[in-house]
């Protein structure tokens, strides 16, 4: 029976190596000896033909002209660059002796989606692409094969060598213990981040509608901290953003009356409870999606990026004043959710030492709060928190535990996402439909925004930005669609497959969709912080600028407002991103095979429901692999 | 929206400008240079701001022009024979020219910057 499953998979495998690596398509422009000329039509903001197609060690001349203002042309890896003024013609010659996608940029800035004009030079064979593709599906093979022959020792640790239960407790270290009982911090970060922001809602308001990438508000919020957020807080620190993030201040000083010390208990306003309906993630996933339809606004206009922001501020203000505590942070921020659903798979946590201190120390110190601090502003049960989710890592409870029983642990990436939930608090500590679709929908918002930002789709982008109501509603009828719709849709039938595949008609087809949907969120952190180098390589360098010169009024702060747009390690991008999809994949595959284990009864039934599950993730994983480097 | 978009920052903007002319007022009694300032903009989104600048005969002007669009632009005075060339989105930059002679001269923008990037003109009117 095995024998036969491993070669079925065999075979789809290799169908899909062959129809990733098949199909070069044709090449671009002339070919007059070794000489391939390729003429190329700049406008807003698309290049026409966007792909272009040479052989390796081809001479390729690209004939470069504007159809309406000054363009440039950027080219990754090769590093040839010039600007192309209306009415000219430049040329671009070099020898093709890198293989692979590269993707050339606009490099003048030429309006609002000038970050976003690209094009891809593929020089054939795409090697990268093919080894990505078959190390991906190795990784599948790999992966089935091994958990066939996994040992006792494989139940304990993951990949058979790292210990689930492995803790690094950071607290134990008597500084950092002060430090975290300090009731200055984190409020030291949140009073620098305050100002930060500060600045950057008087540039995105001053900025107007002038060019996004030139402007501090936009570039601090859009290059600095998304990609900070994407590639090392959530990812290794979970919800180090929530800790310094200066948004909820306000509110936090009506609430409490105090900024420093440990105030009153009681809110100043109606303290109201969030209904417990909507005590999940389903409302911040809502905001989140909400927020992207207009993508193609606010990560480019300065005053667009003033308006989502002021938003933000006043909403946290005013939900802060009818609800409880963080009701805002917890249940409609949009960055909440993939940042809560994401923050398991960090490798730190805040969780009691000794459960035994817990158990017999009264009043609750940790929930109803003390004369050091704040009952949990999160609405946790610090002395039973067993999951990362809803943890804003705001530090009270070290002040709060007279105890000193909570501990900041380092710990094996993941282990949060094998966390049952607890009877005792249903409400919070849950696995539900809401996770499942949090991260199923953080899928299709991946796709959309790397074709968006990094695809070379002159038609998509017009429609993102809006060039006219039609095509923008078109964008949003499919955005919604592939979101709410195809993409659960898939996974639904996929959580059948697995169903019929065990054997087993007892499990219910929810328990099934939900409990694996975890197993997405390796690959989720993963390919959103490829993603998310993607946007700051090229980009990173408009920071120096605008740093010295954040209302662009001509200052010169910091020497730095001369610097030139100049992308950084640009060539190295493509193996970054293979390397992280390649270690989100394997974290997948490793946690899928232990859920497929506590979904189904029997190790027979578990190997056989996971096999369609493990197929769907390894072609996820060749998918990401298609979109970065295809 | 669209509208609140355009208008909000234009407004902000004619704060920024009128107070820089205020304190301009200022500053040329203690006879320094005048400093105007000036965006530039392609004529769908607003053109030259201000779009008609008076200076003084013999004054020296201190122009300072900042593009606050998303594409380059460039400046021309041929009357006077002054020129910045081009200014790339975001960037500021200063002009010092003193005219000698009065009348009424046109200024260009010199980069080609949008459809209507021929009617990017203005005019500089020396007492």
């Amino acid at each position: 029976m095995h024998h036969r499953v491993l070669a079925s998979y065999g075979i789809i495998a290799s169908c899909i190596t062959l129809s990733a690596c098949g199909g070069a398509g044709e090449f671009s422009g002339d070919l007059v000896g070794n000489q391939r000329t390729v003429e190329v039509v700049a406008r807003k903001f698309e290049y026409e033909p966007s792909v272009i197609t040479v052989k390796e060690g081809e001479t390729v001349v690209i004939k470069l002209a504007s159809q309406d203002v000054t363009h440039g042309f950027y080219l990754d890896g090769y590093g040839e660059q010039t600007t192309i003024p209306p009415g000219d013609i430049k040329l671009v010659e070099f020898t093709a002796d890198k293989t692979g996608r590269f993707a050339f940029r606009c490099s003048e800035t030429c309006g609002h989606f000038h970050p976003y004009m690209i094009g891809h030079l593929r020089v054939l064979p795409n090697r990268r692409y093919y080894a990505g593709v078959s190390l991906v599906v190795l990784l599948g093979l790999g992966s089935l094969v091994y958990g066939s022959r996994r040992r006792e020792r494989h139940r304990t640790h993951l990949f058979g060598f790292i210990p689930l239960n492995w803790r690094f407790e950071l607290t134990r270290y008597k500084p950092i213990r002060a430090l975290f009982k300090s009731r200055w911090f984190p409020l030291v970060f949140i009073l620098v981040n305050f100002f930060i922001f500060v600045v950057v809602l008087v540039a995105g308001f001053a900025g107007g509608l002038s060019a996004g990438n030139v402007n501090f508000g936009v570039m601090v919020v859009w290059i600095l901290w998304w990609v900070l957020l994407m590639t090392i807080f959530v990812p290794v620190v979970g919800r180090f953003w929530c800790m310094t993030c200066p948004f909820p201040l306000i509110g936090d000083w009506l609430q409490r009356g105090t900024l420093g010390s440990g105030g009153r208990q009681k809110s100043w306003g109606l303290n109201r409870k969030w209904p417990k309906q909507f005590r999940n993630l389903w409302p911040v996933t809502a905001c989140f999606l909400l927020s992207t339809l207009f993508v193609g606004f606010f990560t480019v206009q300065p005053f667009a990026t003033f308006v989502l922001l002021a938003l933000i501020v006043i909403g946290a203000i005013a939900v802060s004043l009818i609800y409880e505590k963080r009701t805002f942070c917890l249940y409609l921020c949009p960055v909440s959710g993939f940042q809560g659903l994401y923050s398991n798979f960090a490798a730190c946590e805040v969780r009691v030492k000794d459960p035994e201190v817990c158990k017999t120390h009264t009043p609750k110190t940790c929930y109803v709060g003390s004369e050091h601090g704040y009952g949990c502003p999160w609405m946790e049960l610090p002395f039973e928190m067993n999951r990362n989710t809803y943890c804003g890592l705001c530090l009270e409870c070290f002040k709060t535990c007279p105890h000193d029983n909570m501990a900041f642990n380092v710990r094996p990436f993941g282990t949060d996402l094998l966390t049952e939930r607890r009877r005792t608090d249903e409400l919070q500590n849950r696995r539900g439909m809401d996770e499942a679709f949090k991260s199923l929908t953080m899928i299709g918002i991946l796709f959309a925004f790397f074709l968006t930002m990094q695809g070379p789709y002159g038609w998509l982008k017009d429609m993102v930005m809006a060039a006219s109501l039609g095509s923008y509603g078109l964008f949003l009828g499919g955005y919604l669609l592939l979101n709410l719709a195809l993409v659960p849709i898939l996974f639904l039938a996929v959580s059948y497959l697995s169903k019929r595949a065990s054997g087993n008609r007892d499990i219910p087809l929810k328990k099934i969709f939900v409990d694996f949907s975890y197993s997405l969120v390796p690959l989720g952190v993963a390919r959103w912080a490829a993603f998310s180098l993607g946007i700051l390589l090229p980009n990173g360098s408009y920071l120096p600028r605008v740093i010295s010169d954040p209302f662009s009024r001509g200052w010169d702060l910091f020497g730095t407002a001369g610097y030139e747009w100049t992308p950084f390690l640009t060539g190295t991008l493509p193996y970054l991103q293979l390397s992280l999809l390649f270690v989100g994949l394997a974290f997948s595959l490793e946690y899928g095979y232990r859920f497929a284990n506590r979904i189904f009864t029997t190790e027979r039934e578990a190997t056989r429901g996971w096999i369609p599950m493990l197929l769907f993730i390894t072609a996820l994983g060749v998918f990401f692999v298609w979109l970065f480097e295809g | 929206m669209h509208m609140t978009t355009a208008v909000i920052p234009s407004l902000a903007r004619l704060i920024s400008v009128a107070s820089v002319l205020a304190a301009t007022a200022c500053l040329a009694a203690e006879s320094q240079p005048t400093t105007v300032e000036l965006l530039a903009r392609a004529p769908e989104r607003g053109n030259w701001f201000p779009q008609t600048i008076e200076v003084k005969q013999g004054e020296t002007v201190n122009l300072v022009i900042r593009n606050v669009d998303p594409v380059t632009h460039g400046f021309y005075l041929p009357g006077l024979d002054v020129t910045a060339g081009e200014i790339k989105a975001g960037d500021v930059r200063e002009l010092t020219f003193t005219p000698h002679t009065a009348g009424e001269y046109s200024f260009y923008c010199s980069v080609w910057c949008s459809d209507f990037h021929m009617h990017m003109r203005g005019k500089l009117i020396v007492r």
